[in-house]
């Protein structure tokens, strides 16, 4: 799979990576001033992942989302204008205002929802999963999940559930080495979330969050397995996020310097137009052409986002109940 | 019968062994766990196994007289399995309390680097290493003269062996401490050197010249990728890149040269060779030509763009720009041979005692 990108597909990839950053970075500053609503969860510093994932996934392919889900919505597709109404509790947001940033979802995209229940993507994700195999679809479902959701038994049940029914999902473990304050080699039992594969009879494999392309490979071979019907995977993406748990978060849990030493010697960004630009596939130019739009986008999507209206106390029932 | 009563001695010799010994002891924690899992059908190997592996390692070496064991420290993949493993009381009774080196952990090859450098400073008579190619490719980097017991820890490796720990703990201690002399219990091994421009870098088994764009999940399993393979040693038997080589011309450790193959897609050459390339996993190769690779006569190589795999995974990655040259060299690692050590033991009566007159 490693040498199936072609220049779109590294533009493709670099454009969604430099989206979520910026949109991350840009909710960082207007979060402080206090005038959004709720609790944000940035993904900054993961974008590898959701990107090197999402890259393989089809419009009607399935995600689902965690409580730090921003970067898995722009992957996916959702409008980052939208996302950022939504986030900003307007009426034209994705979920009309009345989701915020941990219920972002976006059906037409195959978006099952940001999530704040932790490890709640598991059995959600299974049941897309086995409507594809009823329906005789090659749909795929992909659970994110962070290590403090590793151990929740949601998430054993459904890599069970998964394979028992050899269903075609992808669990997949971002591992951002903290659950909230708590640190993942206190908490979790083992060295590597991708060891509990084992006990389930199916793939564990390890990627290395900060590189797109070894995310990219190891997810294309994941996808393409359980489009086959090979089954579930869990693949573990190791990473960091460049910010607390949550916006507010003082991280006195953290080493000095811990985060500054990734973003100068790891960020995801960084090695992907080292890379490219040394090799020659890409131009620093055309890159720069790209942020500049991108912080365009990102820069109107909060304009618009103040400009727009608060969803109307009459409906505030609307939209609560699905007719089958 | 008096006869056989000679050759027994009245002391145990290994109570009191011919000298005080340190052994290391590096396991890693994160090997087994590549996208090999999904290309093929290598499996999981899991920690508390190399723990465990560990356990019965340190039974033998206080068998064999050793008193202190240095270990590699982790986030706990491993030393949690460790402590609980060093709790069973079951086999021979182990009262050696391994030490912990004290190093900062990172969870990454440093810190096999660094544990291996800090043991080789401390003294160790030899390191029992627990793990695949890839982690001793790490130890062979930074051990000098120590000589290397390499454990396999899974089922993609040519460099170290699948062997018993016990019995591999008990080689390590007889020549640690003395029992068995080094002349007849170690073996020097070969090495790959390459260099790419500024940076050089070795691998003990195979070197191979890949199409893969970049490193990526680094593993190689794509033969159709395959530009060229180095190899330093190549069993007709070996699994793994080292096989292809194995398959036209064997090479043992101990030849003075390595083997040159340069590969092709298999639909440009009628020249082609059925290998086992990862667990499970068998592929056909195309081969252009193969010969041998001498000792201080480097290779140029003038490819394109790709990326290096040292001993089976992705290290390096070079475009036309780069100046890349192979090397064969002979004065490699140096490593036990398990074998050859308990037979020394076995011709010198290293392990027998008489216990007296039974009560």
């Amino acid at each position: 799979m490693s040498s199936s990108l072609t220049r779109e597909g590294l533009l493709q990839a670099y454009r969604t990576m430099r989206t979520i950053r910026e949109f991350e970075e840009r909710l960082h500053v207007d979060f402080a001033t206090g005038e959004i609503p709720g609790f944000v969860h940035l993904y900054a510093g993961e974008e590898a992942s959701a990107t090197g994932i999402c890259m393989h996934l089809n419009r009607d392919d399935y995600i689902a989302s965690t409580h730090r889900g921003h970067g898995h919505c722009i992957a996916k597709g959702v409008d980052p204008v939208g996302m950022m109404a939504e986030i900003w509790g307007k009426a034209t947001g994705t979920c009309k205002g009345k989701g915020g940033s941990m219920h972002i979802a976006d059906l037409d995209v195959g978006m099952l929802g940001a999530n704040g229940i932790v490890g709640g993507g598991g059995p959600l994700i299974c049941g897309t999963a086995l409507a594809s195999k009823l329906r005789g679809s090659n749909n795929v479902g992909v659970c994110f999940f962070g290590d403090g959701a590793s151990n929740q038994g949601t998430i054993f049940e459904a890599m069970n559930l998964a394979a028992v029914w050899k269903l075609p999902v992808i669990f997949v473990g971002e591992n951002n080495g903290y659950a909230e304050a708590t640190a993942s080699n206190f908490s979790v039992a083992c060295e590597n979330i991708a060891d509990r594969a084992s006990a389930f009879g199916m793939p564990g494999v390890i990627a290395d969050g900060f590189d797109f392309f070894a995310v990219h490979e190891a997810a294309g071979e994941a996808i393409k397995r359980a489009r086959e019907g090979g089954g579930p995977t869990l693949l573990e993406v190791k990473l960091s996020r460049y910010y607390g748990h949550f916006e507010g978060d003082q991280q006195t849990y953290r080493a000095p310097g811990e985060v500054q030493k990734l973003r100068e010697t790891k960020d995801c960004l960084m090695q992907f137009a080292r890379r490219v630009t040394s090799r020659g596939e890409l131009t620093m130019a055309e890159l720069e052409a790209i942020d500049v739009e991108v912080k365009t986008l990102i820069d109107a999507s909060v304009v618009k986002a103040k400009a727009d209206p608060l969803p109307k106390p009459e409906d505030l029932m609307a939209d609560v109940y699905v007719s089958y | 019968m008096t006869q056989v009563i000679n050759a027994w001695s009245r002391i145990a010799v290994l109570s009191v062994p011919p000298r005080p010994a340190l052994v290391g002891i590096i396991a890693n924690p994160a090997s087994g766990r590549d996208i090999r899992r999904l290309t093929s059908r290598a499996s999981v190997f899991p920690n508390a196994e190399k723990a465990s592996m560990m356990v019965r390692a340190i039974a033998g070496l206080e068998a064999a007289g050793v008193r202190d064991v240095m270990i590699m420290p982790d986030s706990g993949g491993i030393c949690g399995p460790l402590f609980r493993a060093l709790s069973v009381t079951t086999g021979s009774p182990v009262t050696v309390q391994p030490r912990f080196i004290d190093m900062p952990v990172t969870s990454s090859a440093d810190d096999t680097l660094r544990a291996t450098e800090l043991m080789c400073q401390a003294g160790a008579g030899a390191i029992i290493v627990l793990g695949g190619d890839g982690t001793h490719r790490a130890v062979a980097a930074r051990c000098g003269q120590v000589p290397l017991l390499a454990l396999s820890t899974g089922t993609n490796n040519a460099f170290p062996e699948m062997r018993e720990a016990t019995v591999a703990g008990l080689a390590a201690g007889l020549l640690a401490t003395g029992a068995v002399p080094a002349e007849v219990a170690v073996r020097r091994n070969k090495l790959l050197r390459v260099r790419c421009d500024d940076r050089t870098d070795i691998a003990l088994v195979d070197l191979c010249v890949t199409r893969h764009n970049y490193v990526g999940s680094r593993a190689v399993w794509d033969s159709a990728l395959l530009e060229e393979l180095f190899v330093a040693f190549a069993g007709a038997d070996a699994i793994g890149l080292s096989a292809i080589a194995g398959q036209l011309e064997p090479v043992t450790r101990s030849a003075p040269h390595g083997l040159h193959v340069r590969c092709a897609d298999t639909t440009l050459t009628p020249q082609q060779v059925i290998v086992p390339i990862a667990p499970g996993l068998i592929s056909a190769v195309g081969i252009r030509e193969y010969g041998r690779l001498l000792p201080g006569q480097p290779v140029v190589l003038a490819p394109q763009s790709g990326t290096i795999a040292l001993d089976g995974e992705r290290e390096i990655e070079f475009d036309p720009s780069n100046r890349i040259s192979v090397e064969l060299d002979l004065h490699g690692p140096l490593t036990i041979d398990v074998a050859a050590v308990l037979e020394n033991a076995a011709r010198r009566r290293v392990l027998r005692h008489y216990a007296g007159r039974p009560a």
